[in-house]
């Protein structure tokens, strides 16, 4: 038995300890925005934030999150709403802004790689408010364990939704 | 049936819901007409058969009392939108009614849609078969309504779904209230086919000038939950009792099984293995363990040695001096013309050159999974993401021995494909099949990284041979080509190959009169030169490569991929004309200009060349350089027609001479689809197109040996980053003159090639006649 947070919930799963996080997320609890993509954190379509890092849930071992605080697309909006102190009521009914501007950008094709490309957005704007296309670019190329693969070719749109993402959140909105 | 839980999505104030049929208990209504009391009776024949009868218009749409609208349609969600944006404008548009009173889209279930076919080709010309069962639907609407309100039809006015006449107003929901509709639609086809079944005849359409919906940037609602973690995806099926799948695919493409491992208890206790002839696979409760009992198991699993390969290095020369071109029909497409011989004789330049094309994968970036549930009483139901359900439907029935109502095919988001299962299987649905059949239980089968690049499909590798002819003044006499490429349509669901039971054939001769797995290869590529006065276009083809020697008849299996064999054919062809434009000492662009007739050919190309801020001048630019450290610029173009959509791209790159490495820079593509349906849908459509167009010619490849593929994963076959994405212009020319709709999801992937290799031609003054252009391969053409 382990216990974990996970989108601001205290969980005990079963699975042992060396099961990759990605299973757990999935299988066990049943947070299914992770996607399995490759297995090999080679394309970042299983991505989560752990203390706020991007990682990639399908190689990190459920022992590796212990007393550490997981947050998956699920947990975007509460985090946004606890980051800017919003009613429980209006937290209910709140999108993450990077949510919103996906949306509103119409960003996904397939969208099997979406959930991680808004996980690693998320640690970007976190990071830098108002990041330049250029700094986009670097995150999801070169910042972490490989790039962020998108098939589809949805980069341009995510490249404009970070940016109307960014606009949201200097606004407090 | 364990349903997985319905999940409705909140869009613009209507709840959405794309399964909500499920809510009258499991059962089918079938409605005998559009009417809302008469769908309470159900249609037994069609439920017990898991079909839908496409001849009824209640199977394609229902009008609820509510005045709500459900449309069901055999086409998935491919990520292309079409469904979920185009499909619910269009059928607005022909029963005038709004976008927002189209609350429920069904697709892709076979025993809950009714016409089947490949996800390609959406829009099909225009005319897709929802529109046209939307129009019957409107004259039916029209017959009641003038029956209801007591004035001829020709005096019935209908705005947002109300009817008026004779001073009267009502709903469509109060219109159909309890009615009768006596209406069948007429239809022609094989519901199992790569086709489908097409909806006939000739309904009155709506004016395009009376367009009010088409046109507009309506949202797909799936994106709304796809974003917030609502969609129920492929993967996250899970059925009661499921076990996790993996399998252990043979040492090579030709490999026989000779021994399997076995398990070993004491660390996999809940693990079991399957075998049935050379099919292997192992299933256990949960995912780790049956993920690691499979790398047990395959560690000691024996199989024979296969070498029946040629290998990447020896691909080409295998293809041109080895392969059989001889024993399929030789095609000529239908604007072949004139007397070649003299024309190529009398000619006072010539161009005469090869271009290679690799093979290369879908490489969807999840791999290939599927859920079966093969029941005790013979029923099947698989669940997955698919291109074809009723092909994949058909398939399964054929494997297993039975009618195609034991199948039900339920599908579901997932990860794209990019044609690989427009013919019926991605790759896990028939091993998902057979493995629950084994055990008795529902098992989810999920394909790892490397077997998705190694037991899948491939684009076929191709070459042509080109031959241009150019008169005292520059303009092209004569053009030749002759495209030689293997089959590229195996649709053999594999595990049932390697289990031995029944599949369509190997692509063959003589392919059944249903499908397109016939060694022949035809014109794919649509001539738009008319001004040219002789020539001829031939295609050649021949077995896959290593199909006839391996022992399992398996080998490169090929599968068409986006833009399927026109990619194949505009590469060689637009590159040779932009050669042909520098033979003449001519700009490529007014050089193509000069050489086409119809009016939106020249118009993209007027288009493209006023948006990019293209210099009027010949290729390659007085200042190219190929040697040094320094990066040197060019630009090219290319154009294509494809299913009634004209494009034209112009390519900016940067080249580093020394290293051979390729930087796009900025991309510029002009559009002309005819009526453009949804702006932002078909913009974000050719951005993809565009992105991976310059993967392809830049990176990809799959790389195999004298036994199989060796690329397996993101390393060994790359595809493009975020990082290396150029500014894009997507420049969209709505024509509603021309009255169709066409479509906008392929090609923009084909037209980067060409006009790249024309771009470091510009650049440096060599011409790269191979694909992908990779660092190493310029570098060693530039040294030259």
């Amino acid at each position: 038995m382990s216990t974990i947070m996970v989108n601001g919930v205290r969980r005990e799963v079963q699975s042992p300890p060396d099961t990759p996080l990605l299973y757990v997320l999935r299988n066990d609890l049943e947070l299914s925005s992770p996607q399995f993509g490759c297995g090999m954190a080679q394309c970042g379509s299983c991505s989560v934030l752990l203390d706020g890092k991007e990682i990639r849930s399908c190689i990190t071992p459920l022992s590796a999150a212990a007393n550490k605080e997981i947050t998956t697309l699920e947990g975007l909006p509460a985090r946004w709403a606890k980051q800017k102190g919003l009613s429980v009521a209006d937290a209910a009914t709140t999108l993450h802004p990077i949510q919103d501007a996906w949306i509103e950008e119409q960003t996904p094709l397939c969208g099997i790689c979406q959930s991680g490309m808004m996980i690693k957005a998320t640690e970007l704007l976190e990071r830098v408010a108002s990041p330049t296309t250029a700094e986009i670019k670097e995150a999801f190329t070169t910042s972490g364990p490989s790039a962020h693969l998108c098939r589809c070719g949805s980069y341009t749109a995510i490249m404009e939704a970070v940016h109307r993402a960014a606009g949201a959140m200097a606004k407090g909105r | 049936m364990a349903t997985p839980n319905e999940k409705p999505v909140n869009i613009f104030g209507a709840k959405l819901t794309r399964r909500d049929l499920v809510k009258a208990g499991g059962a089918l209504f079938v409605g005998f007409g559009v009417a809302g009391a008469v769908w309470k009776t159900q249609v037994t024949a069609a439920s017990s058969n898991n079909s839908l009868d496409a001849k009824l218009p209640g199977s394609w749409i229902e009008i609820h009392p509510d005045s709500t609208i459900l449309i069901r349609t055999g086409k998935n969600d491919f990520g292309q939108s079409t469904t979920f944006t185009a499909y619910r404008q269009i059928v607005a548009e022909e029963l005038n009614t709004t976008f927002e009173a189209i609350t429920t889209v069904v697709v892709g279930d076979t025993d809950r849609t009714p016409d089947g076919g490949g996800v390609f080709d959406l829009l099909g010309g225009g005319t897709p078969n929802i529109r046209k069962a939307a129009a019957y639907t409107y004259q039916a609407l029209l017959d009641l309504a003038a029956e209801r309100l007591g004035v001829p039809k020709s005096q019935i006015s209908v705005k947002d779904g109300i009817v008026s006449g004779g001073g009267k107003s009502m709903s469509y929901g109060e219109l159909v209230k309890g009615q009768h509709l006596k209406l069948t639609i007429p239809v022609t086809g094989n519901l199992t086919s790569l086709m489908g079944l097409t909806v006939t005849g000739n309904p009155p359409m709506k004016p395009v000038s009376q367009y009010t919906i088409i046109g507009k940037s309506f949202k797909n609602s799936v994106i709304i939950s796809k974003v917030t973690a609502k969609e129920q995806w492929i993967t996250d099926v899970r059925l009661p009792g499921m076990l996790h799948g993996r399998m252990v695919h043979p040492k090579t493409l030709g490999s026989k099984l000779v021994s399997v491992g076995q398990i070993d208890k004491t660390r996999f206790p809940n693990a079991q293995v399957v075998v049935k002839g050379n099919l292997v696979g192992v299933v256990a409760a949960t995912e780790w363990e049956a993920i690691q009992a499979v790398q047990q198991v395959a560690t000691a699993t024996k199989w024979t040695d296969w070498k029946g390969l040629p290998g990447n290095a020896n691909l080409f020369s295998y293809l041109r001096k080895e392969a059989d071109w001889k024993s399929a029909p030789v095609a000529k497409s239908d604007k072949s013309k004139g007397e070649m011989a003299p024309a190529l004789a009398a000619g006072v330049k010539k161009l005469t050159a090869t271009y290679e094309m690799p093979f290369m994968k879908h490489a969807p970036i999840g791999p290939t999974m599927a859920v079966a549930d093969a029941r005790p009483d013979g029923t099947v139901y698989i669940h997955t993401h698919n291109q074809n359900p009723q092909a994949l439907r058909g398939e399964l029935a054929l494997m297993l021995g039975v009618g195609i109502e034991k199948v039900v095919v339920r599908t579901y988001p997932g990860s794209g494909h990019y044609g690989r299962s427009n013919g019926g299987n991605a790759g896990a649905e028939d091993e998902a099949v057979l493995l629950s059949q084994a055990v008795g239980k529902p098992v989810r089968v999920q394909w790892m990284r490397p077997e998705d690049f190694q037991w899948s499909t491939q684009s076929p590798a191709a070459f042509s041979d080109v031959e241009i002819a150019l008169d005292a003044s520059g303009k092209m006499m004569a053009y030749q080509v002759d495209h030689y490429m293997p089959a590229m349509q195996d649709d053999r669901p594999v595990g049932a190959v390697l289990a031995g039971l029944p599949t369509m054939p190997a692509p063959d001769v003589n392919a059944p009169p249903d499908s397109i797995g016939t060694t022949a290869n035809g014109i794919q590529d649509p001539w738009v030169y008319d001004g040219v006065p002789v020539l001829m276009e031939r295609g050649h083809g021949t077995f896959q490569v290593g199909q006839k020697a391996s022992p399992l008849a398996i080998g490169m299996r090929d599968h068409s991929m986006r833009t399927p064999g026109q990619y194949q054919q505009n590469f060689p062809r637009e590159l040779a004309i932009s050669e042909a434009a520098a033979l003449a000492g001519a700009d490529a662009i007014q050089f193509r200009i000069d050489h086409a007739k119809e009016d939106r050919v020249i118009g993209v190309l007027k288009a493209v060349r006023d948006e990019s801020g293209w210099e009027t001048r010949v290729s390659p630019h007085a200042k190219r350089v190929s040697t040094g450290s320094v990066p040197v610029r060019g630009r090219g173009v290319s154009a294509m027609f494809r299913s009634g959509t004209y494009w034209a791209c112009v390519c900016e790159i940067s080249v580093v001479p020394e290293t051979g490495a390729i930087t796009v820079e900025k991309y510029t593509i002009a559009v002309d689809p005819g009526i453009v349906v949804n702006p932002l849908q078909l913009k974000r459509q050719v951005e993809g197109g565009a992105v991976m167009g310059i993967s392809h010619a830049l990176l990809e490849e799959a790389k195999f040996d004298e036994s199989g593929i060796t690329s397996s994963d993101w390393r060994s076959y790359p595809i493009l980053k975020m990082g290396d994405v150029p500014a894009i212009k997507v420049v969209l020319l709505n024509r509603p003159e021309v009255g169709r709709y066409g479509g906008g999801s392929e090609a923009a992937n084909a037209l980067a090639a060409p006009a790249i290799a024309a771009a470091l031609h510009d650049a440096t003054g060599k011409i790269a006649r191979r694909l992908p252009l990779r660092p190493e391969y310029v570098q060693a053409l530039l040294k030259v």
